[in-house]
C-alpha cells in the first residue's frame, strides 16, 4: 500500500500547481482539462472542479470524490471527467495521479492518423506505446469504460477527437508524462514537415530492443 | 431556535375569512424532506387540505413559497413558486413566477405564505419587513393587473413594491387564470382563480431585511468564475439575443411545433412569428429577472393601426405558437397584442389557445356551431376572431364563459364527440411540444402531476442530444426511442423539483452538481447531489398521492387520442405517432410503483416518508392501496 508523504493540503496545493503549469504551457485551456489526486492508499480522490477556468484556481476549488464521485468535500461540481479518473483508479491501484490535457499536437497527430514513433529516448523510455481510445464523448461512462480496458500497462493514452490522459505514482510523474507526449509529439511533426515526405530516423532497433519487444 | 441561512425560517399564515395573520417558525423536518420552495408548497398541501375539495371552497389554500437560493446572487434565483388545489386539473396545481417579486418576499422575511379562507370583500395583502397587513381592494376589483399593479403603489407610496395580481379572469373564475408580477406569469393550472375565489386580489411586498448567506465571499468567488460555462450552454445564447421564441425554429425542424390544432407538421408562418423576427421588428428592450445573466425576457414596442401603440412583453415561444401556429395565426403584431391581453386580464396563454383551438377545430368539423358561439363564425387564421375571443374569456361573456372552462369541461359541456378534439392530460392543456417528434416529452406530459407540462423535466432538451452526466446521463437519447425514457423523464422530473425547491430558473441551465454546491455555501446545511435529487423525489411522490386521493390516477396518466394513434402527416415528424405503453410500464417501474401507479409503501419508506404520508391518511380516513382500479389500456 502506498503511504503519502504529502498532507492533504499540499496535495491539493500541488494539483493547482500542476494545472497552472498546463495552463501556461497551453496544455489546457481555460475551461478544458482536469487533474486528479488520490489520497494514495485510500479509496477518496482530490479533484479539480468542472465548468471553471483553470489558470487560476483556488484551494476552495478542488472537490473531494469517492471513486463513485460521491462529493465528500468541497462546494463545487467535481470534473465532469471524473468517472474517466476513478475507473483508472479502480484497475490501477499502483496510480495515484491522473492528468487528462488537451494537447494540441500530440491530439492533432492523432487525428491524422499518424503514430507517435520512436524518435527520442524520451519517447522510447518515458512514452513507450500510447494507445488511442476511439471518440466518446466526454463525461459519459462509455469514455471510462473505454479508458478502463485499455489503461493496464501504459501510463498514457490518446482520446480521440479530445485530448491525452496520463497517469503516475504522484502528479509530478504524470505532469512529466504530459508534457513528454507534447514534446514528442512536436518533434516528431517538425521532422514530418521539414523533411518533406522523406523517412525520419529512428532510434535504432538495438537500442531500443527490450522496449520494443514489451510495448510496440 | 435554528440558525437560519438562505432560508428566512418564517412562514406566514393569513387566513382570509377571520383576517388572521400568524408567524410560525420553519419546520426544519420539512425543510429536510423538501428542501423548500415547490416542495415546501407540495408537503404543506398535502398535510392541510383536502385534496377531495372543490378548488373554489374556502378550505383550499394557496401557498406562495420561496427557495433558500431565491434571491441571492445565484445565477437565476429569481423563482416564486405558488399551489394550490387546481380548479383546471381538479386535482394538484403549480405554477412558478419569475421577476422580483420572490425576492422581495424572501427580504420581507418569509418563506412562504399559507393563504386560506376567503375574504368577505376583496381584499389585498401588504407584506412588509416581517409584517403582514388586510387591506381593502374594492377600489381595485375589476382592474386589469398593469393597474393594479399602479394603483398600489400609488396607494403605498413606494415605487420598489412589488405586486403579484389576478385581472379579471382570476376574479371571473377563469379556469386557467393566471398570477401576473410586472410582466412576469405564474400562468398554468389556474391559480389566478383559485385567488380570485378567496377574493384576494394581490399580494404587494416591500423587504428591506438581509438575506442570509452561510459562505458569502466563497458563494462569490465561485459564481464570478462559473460564468463562462454557463453561458456556453447550447440555448444560452439564443435565450439572450431573441428569447425562448428564438428557438422556434429549430424545434420547427423537429415537427415539434403545433399547427392547426397538432394536425399539420408544415406551415410557412413560421418564419413570421419566430423569435429573431419578432426581436428585429419590434424590440423595445431587453429585460431580466432578478439576478439572470441570461435575460431571456424581451419586451416589444409597436404601433398598429388596429391596436394602437403597444407596450408590453414580447410573446414567448409559448405564446407565439398557441395563439399563433396553433391556430394558423401568422401575424406577429397581433401575437404582441394577444400576449398584452392575456396578461391584462391575467389568463395562460396556453390554455387559452387551445382551447380555442378545440373550439374552432369543431367548427370546421359542425360539432360546435354559431348558436353555440353566439353567432361567431370560428375559422383559422383569423386573427381579429383569436382577439375577440380572448376578450370574451378575459370577461367571461358569450361563449367566452364556456371557453373559460379549458378544453376538457368545455368538450364536457358540448359533447357531441368534440372531447376527442380537446388536447389536455388531466385537464391541463398541452404546451406547445408535439410529443410525436420528442417521445419522451409525452410520458413527461402524461405523468407530470400537473397535467401536461413542458417544463417539469424539460426531456426535448435531453432529446435533442443534450447530456447531464451529473445525473448520470451519459448516453445520447433518441427522441424516438422508447426504451429508456421511463427513468429519463423519472429522472428529470425529480431533477426539476429540485431546481423549483431551491428557487431557480431552468432556462440558466447549470449543471446539478454546482447547484448542490451553491445549496451548500447559501445554507450551510450539508447535502449532496444524490440527497436532493431525493428530495425532488420525495415531491413527485407527495403530489402523486395528492392526485390519487383527489380521485387522478393511473387512467390519467395518458395523452389526447392524437398523439396515440394519428401519425404525423408531414415535417420533421412525420409518421410518428407516441408509443405511451412501454413508456409509461417503465416509468412506473422506475419509480417504485405499483401497476395501478401506486407509490408502495416500501418506496415511500425508503424515501422516509411513510409515516408522515400513512398518518395523513389515517386522518383523512382513505386507504390508496386498497382501491381497485386498474391500468388504462
Ligand atoms: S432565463 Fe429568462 S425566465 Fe429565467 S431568470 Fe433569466 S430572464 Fe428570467
Ligand atoms: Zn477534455
Amino acid at each position: 500500500m502506498s503511504v503519502s508523504i504529502f498532507s492533504e493540503e499540499e496535495l491539493r496545493y500541488e494539483i493547482i500547481r500542476v494545472m497552472k503549469a498546463l495552463y501556461d504551457r497551453g496544455l489546457v485551456s481555460a475551461l478544458g482539462g482536469n487533474v486528479s489526486a488520490r489520497i494514495p492508499g485510500s479509496d477518496t480522490v482530490w479533484i479539480t472542479p468542472s465548468g471553471v477556468f483553470k489558470g487560476d484556481l483556488k484551494l476552495d476549488d478542488l472537490v473531494k470524490i469517492n471513486l463513485d464521485g460521491e462529493v465528500i468535500e468541497g462546494f463545487m461540481k467535481p470534473s465532469v471527467e471524473w468517472p474517466m479518473h476513478t475507473a483508472i483508479y479502480r484497475v490501477r491501484p499502483d496510480i495515484n495521479a491522473v492528468i487528462h490535457a488537451h494537447n494540441p499536437i500530440t491530439t492533432g497527430l492523432a487525428l491524422a492518423g499518424i503514430e507517435l514513433k520512436p524518435i527520442t529516448v524520451e519517447a522510447v523510455v518515458t512514452l513507450r506505446s500510447v494507445p488511442v481510445i476511439p471518440f466518446a464523448y466526454p463525461g459519459t461512462d462509455e469514455l471510462a469504460k473505454l479508458v478502463a480496458e485499455r489503461v493496464k500497462g501504459v501510463r498514457a493514452l490518446i482520446l480521440q477527437n479530445h485530448g491525452v490522459v496520463a497517469l503516475g505514482y504522484n502528479l509530478v510523474e504524470a505532469e512529466a508524462i504530459v508534457e513528454t507526449l507534447e514534446e514528442v509529439a512536436l518533434t516528431q511533426l517538425v521532422a514530418m514537415l521539414a523533411s518533406g515526405g522523406r523517412e525520419i530516423p529512428m532510434i535504432p532497433e538495438r537500442d531500443r530492443e527490450l522496449i520494443s519487444k514489451l510495448y510496440f | 431556535m435554528a440558525e437560519w441561512y438562505g432560508y428566512t425560517g418564517r412562514i406566514a399564515r393569513v387566513n382570509l375569512s377571520d383576517s388572521r395573520v400568524s408567524i410560525e417558525d420553519a419546520k426544519m423536518e420539512y425543510i429536510d424532506l423538501v428542501l423548500g420552495g415547490i416542495g415546501l408548497a407540495s408537503l404543506i398541501l398535502f398535510m392541510e387540505v383536502d385534496p377531495r375539495i372543490d378548488a373554489f371552497d374556502p378550505s383550499n389554500k394557496l401557498v406562495f413559497s420561496v427557495g433558500p437560493l431565491t434571491g441571492t446572487m445565484v445565477p437565476g434565483s429569481s423563482r416564486t413558486t405558488i399551489a394550490s388545489r387546481s380548479p383546471l386539473t381538479l386535482g394538484w396545481g403549480e405554477s412558478h413566477l419569475g421577476g422580483f417579486w420572490g425576492t422581495e418576499l424572501k427580504k420581507a422575511g418569509f418563506d412562504a405564505i399559507i393563504i386560506e379562507g376567503k375574504a368577505d370583500t376583496p381584499t389585498y395583502l401588504y407584506v412588509e419587513d416581517g409584517r403582514i397587513e388586510l387591506r381593502d381592494a374594492s377600489r381595485i376589483w375589476g382592474l386589469k393587473t398593469s393597474n393594479v399593479e399602479k394603483s398600489i403603489i400609488s396607494e403605498l407610496g413606494d415605487p420598489e413594491i412589488k405586486v403579484a395580481c389576478i385581472g379579471p379572469a382570476g376574479e371571473r373564475l377563469v379556469r386557467y387564470a393566471s398570477i401576473i408580477s410586472g410582466e412576469r406569469v405564474a400562468g398554468r393550472t389556474g391559480l389566478g382563480a383559485v385567488m380570485g375565489s378567496k377574493k384576494l386580489k394581490a399580494i404587494a411586498v416591500r423587504g428591506l431585511l438581509q438575506i442570509r448567506i452561510r459562505w458569502p465571499d466563497k458563494l462569490r468567488s465561485m459564481i464570478s468564475r462559473l460564468y463562462p460555462s454557463i453561458m456556453s450552454f447550447p440555448t444560452s445564447q439564443i435565450l439572450s439575443s431573441y428569447g425562448t421564441n428564438g428557438e422556434m425554429e429549430s424545434f420547427y425542424q423537429y415537427g415539434d411545433v403545433p399547427i392547426r390544432n397538432f394536425t399539420l407538421g408544415e406551415w410557412d408562418g413560421i418564419h413570421k412569428i419566430e423569435g429573431q423576427y419578432m426581436v428585429e421588428n419590434y424590440l423595445k428592450r431587453h429585460r431580466a429577472c432578478f439576478g439572470c445573466p441570461v435575460g431571456c425576457w424581451k419586451e416589444a414596442r409597436v404601433e398598429d393601426p388596429r391596436y394602437g401603440l403597444i407596450e408590453g412583453r414580447m410573446p414567448e415561444y409559448e405564446s407565439a405558437a398557441s395563439l399563433g401556429s396553433l391556430l394558423l395565426n401568422s401575424d406577429p403584431v397581433s401575437l404582441i397584442y394577444m400576449e398584452k391581453l392575456c396578461n391584462e386580464y391575467g389568463f395562460d396563454v396556453i390554455s387559452s389557445g387551445v382551447t380555442i383551438a378545440w373550439a374552432i377545430e369543431c367548427f370546421t368539423k359542425g360539432l360546435i356551431t354559431v348558436e353555440d358561439t353566439g353567432g361567431l363564425q370560428l375559422r383559422w387564421g383569423d386573427p381579429e376572431l383569436i382577439v375577440n375571443l380572448l376578450e370574451m374569456i378575459g370577461e367571461r361573456r358569450g361563449f367566452g364563459y364556456i371557453l373559460g372552462e379549458g378544453c376538457r369541461l368545455a368538450s364536457r359541456i358540448i359533447g357531441r364527440g368534440s372531447e376527442k378534439y380537446a388536447m389536455h392530460v388531466k385537464g391541463l392543456e398541452v404546451p406547445m411540444h408535439d410529443p410525436r417528434a420528442f417521445k419522451g416529452m409525452g410520458l413527461q406530459y402524461a405523468t407530470s402531476n400537473r397535467g401536461a407540462c413542458h417544463l417539469q423535466g424539460l426531456v426535448m432538451r435531453i432529446e435533442q442530444g443534450e447530456r447531464m452526466p451529473d445525473l448520470k446521463i451519459y448516453r445520447r437519447f433518441y427522441r424516438f426511442e422508447i426504451e429508456g425514457k421511463g427513468w429519463l423523464v423519472a429522472t428529470m422530473q425529480d431533477w426539476h423539483h429540485v431546481i423549483e425547491s431551491l428557487g431557480l430558473c431552468k432556462f440558466v441551465q447549470i449543471p446539478p452538481g454546482h447547484i448542490a454546491g451553491f445549496y451548500l455555501l447559501v445554507t450551510g446545511i450539508e447535502k449532496r447531489l444524490p440527497e436532493l435529487q431525493k428530495c425532488g423525489e420525495r415531491i413527485s411522490n407527495i403530489q402523486r398521492i395528492f392526485n390519487i386521493i383527489a380521485g387522478v390516477t393511473s387512467g390519467d396518466d395518458t395523452l389526447p387520442d392524437r398523439f396515440l394513434s394519428e401519425p404525423v402527416v408531414e415535417g420533421g415528424a412525420k409518421g410518428e405517432i407516441v408509443e405511451l405503453k412501454p413508456m409509461l410500464k417503465e416509468y412506473y417501474k422506475v419509480r417504485g410503483w405499483d401497476e395501478r401507479g401506486i407509490p408502495t409503501r416500501e418506496k415511500l419508506d425508503d424515501l422516509s416518508i411513510l409515516g408522515i404520508i400513512e398518518s395523513r391518511l389515517d386522518s383523512l380516513e382513505i386507504d390508496i392501496w386498497g382501491y381497485k382500479q386498474s391500468i388504462r389500456s
